[in-house]
């Protein structure tokens, strides 16, 4: 028999090392005469696009033309340190570096455009990539222009950017506090199939909603939510690391499966964005928020479904005939009972 | 790689050029396009026929580079990634791939566009789950697959 079943999951994640751990990262920027800018920055691009994101930020704050933005990256031998990605922190914190390496240069460069314009600075605005004086209709100097005339009167051209993301610890005696700098939510909500014969598990749609705070790059954040939930689908469904006295007994891919394109159900991907005045442009991370639900939610259907929960690792078709009580386990639903995980104490 | 293998003559054709060379024998194609020909494109993911990662066209068909004895290769065309498209003169696939975002880390890339071309070589037309077939024999762990179908649509859309 084919039975359906509807799951949510969902989560809230600190973004960045938070409890007072260092957290910071630097940049540089650098405007050529021909108009083209280089960044520096430590953060190693792993295809979640922060090579893009730093361009569209340099882009954003300079008038710059994307495609004139060349990015240095991850090379200890030219750039300075933005610490690791990880903590889904990469836009967040290297990001808010890049962003003040700009800052850094934003003044000079609006200082001259007054010049140039004969405008006072604070009419000067950069917007949809060019700099123009607000009081004067028509008044509009490239970026190209400026960076030119940067290099012949010997201006600054070259911005420094630091971002210190190190937050309060959480009060030792009570565990209470705000432990992070910026929070991220995340939802997914998943419609399973489970074949009570076999105990396969389908998965017939996934709707991913996840709070980014501002989407600098939706293409990219789409990718990051699809490829998080077709992970956290192999989690729930078939990754299961076999280790024996330390020993891994399935390293490799014809024993440890991943999903393959034939596992991926439909996926909504709802960009949610609810600004975060500290992360650029109210952006947060949201990388591993895109896969944390995912297991929980598919877990959750299959509950839904069977009325009975899977508590193994793994809702694998033996695991979940275990608990179905078709083969020995005898209708035991695994493991992981509630009340072994231990709570802290109040 | 420790090779005591004979010499022998690879004499065949590799994207479109003929090539003649003397190589150590006995090892897969896989390493003989990367090591002896430095064509760095198509990429070694498990080494044992399990991610896809290293797919040539081998007269026209998809093959798994690292299990392919490079001895079977002799007299036959080979295609690789380099041959699939170059900047500037990116095959449809390619320019999908860029523009879906069906690229992440981009390991998978070069396998996964050289079963989609085979596939869109083989089937002007196809539908998803042809697609989805075309390509389940190349594992991706960054993208979830779907940006990369999608691409496969919008390129055989171009190409018909
Ligand atoms: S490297 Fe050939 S299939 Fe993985
Ligand atoms: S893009 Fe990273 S494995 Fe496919």
């Amino acid at each position: 028999m084919k039975v359906r079943g509807i799951g949510i999951g969902s989560m809230v994640y600190g973004v960045g090392y938070g409890f007072s751990r260092p957290d910071f990262a630097s940049a540089e920027v650098e405007i050529a005469p021909d108009g083209t800018v280089t960044i520096w920055s430590g953060a190693s691009e792993l295809g979640q696009g922060i090579r893009t994101v730093l361009s569209q930020i340099v882009a954003q704050e300079f008038g710059a033309a994307y495609e004139d933005i060349r990015v240095i990256s991850a090379d200890t031998d030219k750039t300075p340190d933005s610490g690791p990605v990880s903590a889904s922190r990469s836009t967040y914190v290297q990001g808010n570096a890049v962003l003040a390496a700009c800052k850094d240069l934003k003044q000079e460069l609006i200082s001259l455009a007054s010049e140039l314009m004969g405008v006072e600075s604070n009419l000067v605005e950069i917007q949809n990539g060019q700099i123009a004086a607000k009081d004067k209709i028509g008044k509009i100097i490239s970026f190209s222009k400026l960076a030119s005339e940067m290099h012949v009167q010997g201006r600054r051209t070259h911005g420094f950017g630091w971002h210190n993301n190190r937050t309060l610890d959480v009060d030792k005696n009570t565990s209470q506090g705000d432990a992070y700098s910026s929070y991220a939510w995340a939802s997914q909500l998943v419609e399973v199939e489970v074949d009570t014969q076999t105990g396969r598990v389908k998965i017939l749609r996934l709707a991913s909603a996840t709070d980014v705070g501002k989407a600098i790059n939706p293409q990219l954040i789409e990718g990051q939510i699809e490829g998080g939930a077709v992970q956290g689908l192999g989690f729930a469904l078939m990754e299961e690391m076999q280790v024996e006295q330390g020993v891994f007994n399935n390293a490799n891919l014809s024993t440890y499966l991943i999903p393959t394109a034939a596992d991926v159900p439909p996926i909504d991907s709802l960009i949610v964005e609810v600004s975060d005045p500290s992360g650029p442009y109210g952006a947060k991370g949201m990388a591993e928020p895109a896969t944390i639900p995912t297991t929980p939610a598919i877990l959750n259907a299959i509950a839904d479904a069977i009325s009975k929960r899977v508590r193994y690792s793994l809702a694998s078709p033996e695991n979940v005939l275990k608990v179905l009580g078709k083969i020995d386990g005898s209708g035991k639903e695994g493991f992981l009972l509630l009340e072994d995980i231990p709570y802290p104490v109040a | 790689m420790i090779n005591n293998q004979k010499d022998v003559l690879m004499d065949l054709v590799i994207n479109n050029k003929h090539i003649s060379i003397r190589a150590g024998g006995g090892r897969c194609l896989l390493d003989f396009l990367r090591e002896d020909l430095s064509l760095m494109g198509t990429k070694e993911g498990c080494g044992e026929g399990e991610c896809g990662s290293c797919t040539v066209l081998l007269d026209g068909k998809a093959v798994l580079s690292c299990m392919t004895p490079m001895e079977r290769a002799i007299g036959r065309e080979v295609t690789t990634i380099e041959g699939v498209g170059r900047p500037g003169n990116l095959h449809p696939l390619q320019q999908a791939m860029m523009e879906e975002g069906g690229v992440q880390c981009g390991f998978c890339t070069p396998g996964m566009i050289m079963s989609g071309v085979e596939l869109l070589n083989r089937k002007s037309n196809p539908n998803r789950d042809e697609i989805v077939e075309g390509i389940s024999g190349n594992l991706c762990r960054c993208t979830g697959y779907r940006k990369i179908i999608t691409a496969i649509e919008r390129a055989a859309e171009k190409m018909s």
